[in-house]
């Protein structure tokens, strides 16, 4: 595969086949990595998110008193330290991302007009951008010290009001 | 090389052996009933497709296509579908068999369950013209675009190309190919939209790439990795388990998916 | 009614179609009509190999070859044309390797060849590997890549047109001259004229005049009926290969390659006996002697199974690893459609209906003869459906293969050349009235006779009386009742009276086709009163040189009478020798 791409050649292809009113022809003129790319990102993602959420359910469930222990404190906890910081919003965008392209191809899959399929798919990524917006803002912007509440509920080193 | 050949003659069998009593020997054929209910479609008389039920009495060495046959020729003329070798090489008689992909011709009824009709109607995802004939075009469209013929720009030798025993075994597979159109007709993206390129398109152009005589493998990588091309499959194997020809259809368009990632690298 | 132009017109998309189509698409404007779509041709059912004398794993040379096809078709072979396919051979074989064909390879990279049938070394001393193959799917690697390159050079395909009539015209001088031809849209039920320069006909044989064959459905002699019925000629119609090894019952052809890679025909008791036959090549012996001899053993109450009707083959003793890797197709034949395993158990064979010598007669640049003497300039034709003769009386194993690809290809070139030098002929206003007629009479018919029943009844005589053995008796009882048939078919009736796909009325038109030739094939075999070849009379055992070392050519003639059946006419052409007398033919 090592050579270079050439110059197009005189390939047959034979002119618009319309069959029924559907058009046949598959090849456009414009190319891109896209499809090859959303593919790899599905499988490696994927790998990514298998980690990052079995580390996750293990931290919440397993380690010390296990799913006793969360409370508002304890997930406050977790999002004032940077590293959690990091590995939620990974595993935000990963998923969301994973789940939205997911749902993309199904739309390819099932959706039998090109209108239908585009409308389906606006509305995907509208929602998508909004929950992935959100959950970002979410994860940086938390306040783990709300003034006025119970100090029993707060994490520890939270000052004393 | 041609004494190395004349050194391994093959050890003459022997001219006379005891034969097993069943040796080869089928008993007298049964015979049996069956139902077979055939999807009919005929625009010219009905735009609405309609099931039609024979009562038919076979033998055990026949195929869908001998009861197909008996229809024919024998109670209803008007029953049109495509045939010719009769033993799965020409690859016309693609169709749908208790709701699976299969050649007629090489579908035994003794391997179906005869206690129940046998239902035939014609494969999916192409438009349907009339019976069990579909219209081919979009297929063989599918095809053509992929650029299924040897391209290489070297020297023309005199004498032939080398190819390794090994570089031939490479793409054996997909040489096998009747273009039957039994796989892309069972792949389910295909069934939506019919613009996926399918998996026998993919096949020969997996043919091709991995031809060690060939230098345009990368041009046929590039139209495969269109929106329509390699990345929609999506491995159910449905085209694996159609193909009468017994390709690793699947395994080959990982093959072609596995080539553009490395190309792209 | 729609009316084409195209220089050149190639009927049919086989082997040899597709060939021809590849030379004439890139010098003239072509089409190619056919009656199927191109890959579903029969060329693909082909297994062995083609034989070429490459010398790639042992000694060979193309002079030898040309020997084995002389003697092999029992010398009525025109030995100028069977020198130029010999000669042509090699680089057929090298045209398809460099268009990509994945022939089989040796340890070194080159074309591996192996053994086969009446292919010998030395002018009979011992058989050799002459035959480049694909495993057992020589054929369909061929039709393959004759299709893929017909894709890379953009020839122009009319899929599913059945060509019905050929357009003859008389010229300033009074000949008759190929205009077009008249074929017939399946999809949609119109006829359409196609105006030509020149005309190839590669439409293929017609194996289905037989029940037992290993021909397909579709192979029903429309391009040799149609010629006929045309005032063309038929030579030598009575030689039909039967092939030795097709699965008992089914005809499904079991490649020569079987035998050829150390597979053995046994009888009930176990023997091998082609030893008696044909000492020296044995189980390697052309076909017509290994399908006689068959015949024989089960006459003489030797067969195998319940009925006694079949011999075996016998594979038990190769490896498996050696089976799986170069007869894989077939072994897969056997388990489906018998249930028996070649690995363990020997498969039931017994001779099926194979290959038709005879054709539409055509000199080594494939154009077709009017009569003994003269051609027709602008019409040819190649292949199955063509009589070079390079086959005699009796064809090789793998020749059919070399046939295509070399008389496809010079058919291609013959006919882009002409087209190049010549002028369109005017179409008549009536051109595709007979065509017409025949269709409307048989759509609208109310006759009471099927297809189905005549076709039946007519195959069923054919493979009793007009198989591997023959007698006076037997030829003139088939063709009692095809006489008989063809009064029938005048009250023939077709179910299906729509315009798409009607395949119902193209049946009833292929089984007209059959009629016809089945006729012309037993009285030319009636007409030959010795044993050649194929042709086995047991009432004239022996080869007689005197009186028939000549080809037979059968005419329509509605004022003639041949053999006391009225509307042919018999003649003779006399066979080209180059350098070979005619010798006792012996194995």
């Amino acid at each position: 595969m090592a050579t270079p791409l050439k110059a197009k050649v005189a390939a047959p292809r034979s002119n618009d086949n319309i069959v029924q009113g559907v058009k046949y022809n598959r090849s456009s003129s414009k190319r891109n990595n896209f499809e090859m790319v959303a593919w790899l990102f599905m499988r490696l993602s994927g790998v990514a998110l298998v980690i990052l959420i079995f580390g996750h359910l293990f931290v919440n469930l397993m380690t010390g008193e296990g799913v006793h222990r969360i409370d508002f404190g304890f997930v406050g906890g977790k999002l004032a330290n940077p590293f959690w910081q990091v590995w939620d919003m990974l595993l935000l965008w990963l998923a969301m991302l994973h789940g939205t392209n997911g749902i993309r191809t199904i739309i390819d899959d099932y959706a039998q007009k090109d209108k239908t399929r585009a409308f389906l798919k606006v509305i995907l990524f509208l929602a998508s951008a909004f929950i992935i917006l959100v959950g970002t803002l979410v994860i940086f912007t938390f306040d783990p010290c709300p003034t006025g509440a119970a100090a029993e509920l707060l994490p520890s080193f939270c000052p004393a009001p | 090389m041609a004494s190395q050949k004349a050194t391994e003659e093959l050890n003459e069998p022997a001219s006379k052996v005891e034969l097993k009593s069943e040796a080869g020997g089928a008993d007298a054929i049964p015979t049996y009933d069956i139902t077979l209910q055939v999807r009919r479609y005929s625009p010219e008389i009905s735009e609405e497709a309609h099931w039609d039920e024979f009562k038919l009495t076979m033998f055990g060495t026949d195929r869908v296509l001998d009861a197909l046959h008996k229809v024919k020729w024998e109670i209803d003329g008007s029953l049109s579908f495509r045939r010719s070798c009769a033993h799965g090489i020409c690859g016309s008689d693609a169709m749908r068999i208790n709701g699976r992909n299969r050649l007629a011709c090489k579908t035994l009824l003794k391997d179906l369950d005869l206690t129940k009709p046998i239902t035939v109607e014609a494969i999916k995802g192409l438009p349907c013209e009339k019976d069990l004939i579909v219209d081919m075009e979009p297929f063989f469209q599918a095809y053509r675009e992929v650029m299924p013929f040897l391209m290489n720009d070297g020297h023309e030798p005199e004498r032939e190309r080398y190819q390794s025993v090994e570089d031939r075994e490479r793409f054996d597979d997909t040489t096998k190919c009747i273009l039957c159109a039994a796989c892309t007709s069972s792949c389910p993206v295909f069934w939506t939209d019919g613009q996926y390129f399918g998996p026998a398109a993919i096949v020969n152009a997996h043919r091709f790439i991995f031809d060690s005589r060939d230098d345009a493998g990368d041009m046929r990588l590039e139209i495969l990795n269109d929106k329509e091309g390699v990345w929609r499959c999506r491995t159910t194997f449905n085209c694996t388990e159609a193909c009468p020809r017994g390709i690793q259809i699947t395994k080959a368009i990982a093959e072609v998916k596995q080539a553009i990632i490395a190309r792209s690298l | 009614m729609q009316v084409h132009k195209y220089d050149v017109v190639i009927i049919g998309a086989g082997g040899a179609g597709m060939r021809a189509a590849i030379e004439s698409g890139q010098r003239a404007r072509t089409a190619v009509l056919t009656k199927l779509y191109p890959t579903r041709s029969h060329t693909g059912a082909a297994q062995g190999g083609m034989c070429a004398a490459l010398a790639n794993v042992e000694e060979d040379n193309w002079e030898w070859h040309t020997f084995d096809t002389v003697k092999g078709g029992d010398y009525l072979v025109d030995q100028d044309a069977a020198e130029v396919m010999a000669k042509e051979a090699i680089d057929a074989v090298l045209d398809l390797e460099k268009m990509g064909l994945p022939f089989n390879r040796t340890p070194e990279g080159r074309i591996d060849q192996r053994r086969f049938g009446g292919h010998t070394r030395d002018h009979g001393k011992a058989p050799v590997r002459r035959a480049c193959y694909a495993a057992d799917r020589t054929g369909h690697m061929i039709l393959q890549t004759l299709y893929q390159n017909c894709v890379k050079h953009n020839v122009e395909f009319f899929n599913e047109y059945y060509v019905l009539d050929l357009i003859m015209v008389e010229d300033e001088d009074g000949k008759k001259r190929p205009a077009g031809v008249v074929s017939y849209d399946l999809a949609t039920g119109d006829v359409h004229v196609f105006q030509a320069k020149s005309i190839v006909f590669a439409s293929g044989g017609c194996g289905k005049i037989f029940k037992t064959t290993s021909n397909a459905h579709t192979l029903t002699g429309d391009g040799m009926a149609i010629a006929l019925r045309n005032g063309i000629p038929l030579e030598d119609m009575e030689f039909v290969q039967f092939h030795p090894t097709g699965l008992a019952g089914l005809g499904i052809l079991v490649s020569e390659a079987a035998r050829g890679e150390g597979g053995i025909l046994r009888n009930s008791e176990g023997e091998r006996f082609m030893e008696r036959y044909a000492p020296t090549i044995k189980d390697l012996a052309p076909r017509d002697i290994v399908a006689r001899s068959m015949a024989n053993e089960v006459r003489e109450g030797r067969g195998c199974g319940p009925n006694k009707d079949y011999v075996l083959l016998d594979l038990t003793h190769l490896e498996p690893a050696h089976i799986d890797a170069k007869l894989p197709d077939i072994t897969e034949f056997a388990r489906t459609y018998l249930g028996v395993e070649p690995y363990t158990e020997p498969v039931p064979v017994f001779p099926t209906a194979h290959y038709a010598m005879g054709g539409i007669p055509t000199n080594i640049e494939a154009e077709v003869y009017a009569n003994s003497e003269e051609t027709i300039p602008g019409l040819y034709a190649a292949g199955e459906v063509a009589c070079v003769s390079v086959h005699g009386s009796n064809r090789l194993g793998t020749n059919s293969l070399l046939d295509i690809n070399v008389f496809g290809k010079r058919a291609g070139i013959s006919a882009a050349e002409y087209a190049q030098t010549a002028d369109f002929l005017p179409i008549p206003e009536d051109a595709a009235n007979r065509t017409l007629e025949l269709l409307g009479m048989l759509r609208d018919g109310t006759g009471t006779e099927k297809v189905g029943a005549i076709r039946k009844e007519l195959q069923d005589v054919m493979d009793t009386d007009m198989q591997v053995f023959r007698t006076a008796d037997t030829i003139k009882n088939a063709l009692n009742v095809i006489a008989n048939l063809e009064e029938r078919y005048k009250n023939i009736s077709v179910q299906d009276k729509g315009k798409r796909f009607n395949l119902d009325l193209l049946e009833a038109v292929e089984l007209g086709f059959l009629l016809e030739l089945a006729k012309v094939m037993s009285v030319a075999a009636l007409h030959r009163q010795e044993s050649r070849g194929g042709h086995f009379r047991e009432d004239f055992p022996n080869r007689d040189d005197e009186k028939f070392m000549k080809h037979s050519m059968v005419y329509l003639d509605p004022e003639a009478e041949t053999e006391s059946i009225a509307g042919l006419r018999f003649d003779t052409k006399p066979v080209i020798f180059t350098r070979y007398e005619p010798m006792e033919r012996k194995y």
